[in-house]
């Protein structure tokens, strides 16, 4: 183990000190804290298959939802797990209530607003990323589930998240856990990638 | 394909290794290309947390689906309907385009009565009361983030708050 003054930061550690700040009164750090967690909550509630307006919607109120409950999040580390579980419980919510409105907006099999698309026809710069793509593609969608948001992570916090994405303990983190190891061996046995 | 094997469970065992992180690297970088985070939203998030502290009830959004329903045909075509609830308003905007970057909002909260409506945009604040119906006019609006905070009359002397969350309009 490296010296605890030398661990690096990772993306729920810096979360934690900016929160921390903004607890102890320094209001400026909360849209630093906005700009270093969107994406990765972002892909978390479009993991959940939450069309573009409702993802917003949701991110916002998962943001409005911290800074009205700051003072009862005893522990700073904890703010990155929290705004995951958060947002994941209003993307289901509003899921469901959209569900009932009209199913059939939420048939596309498609991660994607735009289904209509091949993956080719979309805006992946290399071939290499196309490769990775339908690799991913063929992985059940829990696990495209759990490898979009993971990928925004730092691995001292993969079991963290994948614990706020509701996986079972041992999904991935430490160990790699079965669904990166299924990306890996359909990497592996493919002559076109390029690692 | 991916049924159950040996080299599976091993493979699954093994520390996360340098060639793990290439790969989760290329994997971000492939979303952040498919389905990037919006651009404006992490301003409208800012925009919309600023008045979160503020004392009052956060109220919740739902949009309505445009494209069912009988209402939708009624509806001025490019408008879009937006609903705040909370534990006692409810309140429907109706967002009509009006011009190069303007919009009318139509707004209607129940129950209305004496209900003082402000809307919260990036350079000022506009404020106006609901009529008996509860109906209330922003006739003249430029795009960008708004809020609606909404304050009731209370029995006590006291205004209550409802923030909304920001929306793009």
């Amino acid at each position: 183990m490296i010296d605890a003054d030398q661990v690096p930061e990772t993306l729920a550690s810096r979360a934690a000190r900016m929160f921390a700040a903004f607890q102890g009164g320094d209001e400026t750090t909360m849209s630093d804290l906005v700009g270093l967690l969107t994406p990765i909550l972002w892909h978390t509630v479009r993991a959940q298959r939450l069309d573009h307006q409702s993802a917003e919607d949701v991110i916002q109120s998962t943001w409005l939802a911290l800074v009205r409950n700051s003072a009862s999040i005893a522990q700073p580390q904890a703010v990155l797990q929290w705004l995951m579980v958060t947002a994941r419980r209003e993307a289901w919510r509003v899921t469901k209530r959209e569900d009932r409105v009209d199913p059939t907006d939420f048939d596309a099999d498609d991660l994607e607003t735009t289904p209509d698309d091949a993956p080719e026809d979309l805006v992946l710069r290399q071939d290499n990323d196309i490769r990775l793509w339908q690799h991913i593609a063929q992985l059940p969608e829990r696990c495209r589930a759990l490898l979009r948001v993971i990928a925004f992570a730092d691995r001292p916090d993969y079991a963290a998240v994948a614990e706020s994405l509701g996986m079972p303990i041992g999904s991935i983190g430490p160990t790699r856990g079965r669904c990166l190891a299924k990306l890996r061996l359909q990497l592996g046995s493919d002559p076109g990638w390029e690692s | 394909m991916s049924s159950p094997s040996p080299e599976l469970d091993q493979l699954a065992a093994g520390a996360v290794d340098a060639d793990d992180l290439r790969i989760l690297a290329r994997v971000a970088a492939v979303y952040t290309q498919l389905d990037p985070v919006p651009a404006g939203l992490v301003d409208r998030v800012s925009f919309g947390i600023t008045l979160a502290a503020l004392h009052g009830e956060i109220a919740e959004l739902q949009r309505t689906n445009d494209l069912a329903g009988a209402r939708a045909q009624e509806a001025p075509v490019g408008s879009q309907t937006v609903t705040f609830t909370s534990s006692d308003l409810t309140t429907m905007v109706t967002i009509t385009p009006s011009g190069a970057d303007r919009v009318r909002i139509d707004g209607w909260v129940d129950p209305g009565a004496g209900v003082q409506v402000e809307l919260r945009l990036p350079e000022q604040t506009l404020q106006t009361g609901a009529d008996s119906d509860g109906r209330f006019v922003f006739a003249d609006v430029p795009r960008g983030f708004a809020q609606f905070v909404l304050r009731r009359p209370d029995p006590g002397g006291r205004q209550r708050a409802v923030i909304t969350p920001s929306i793009e309009l």
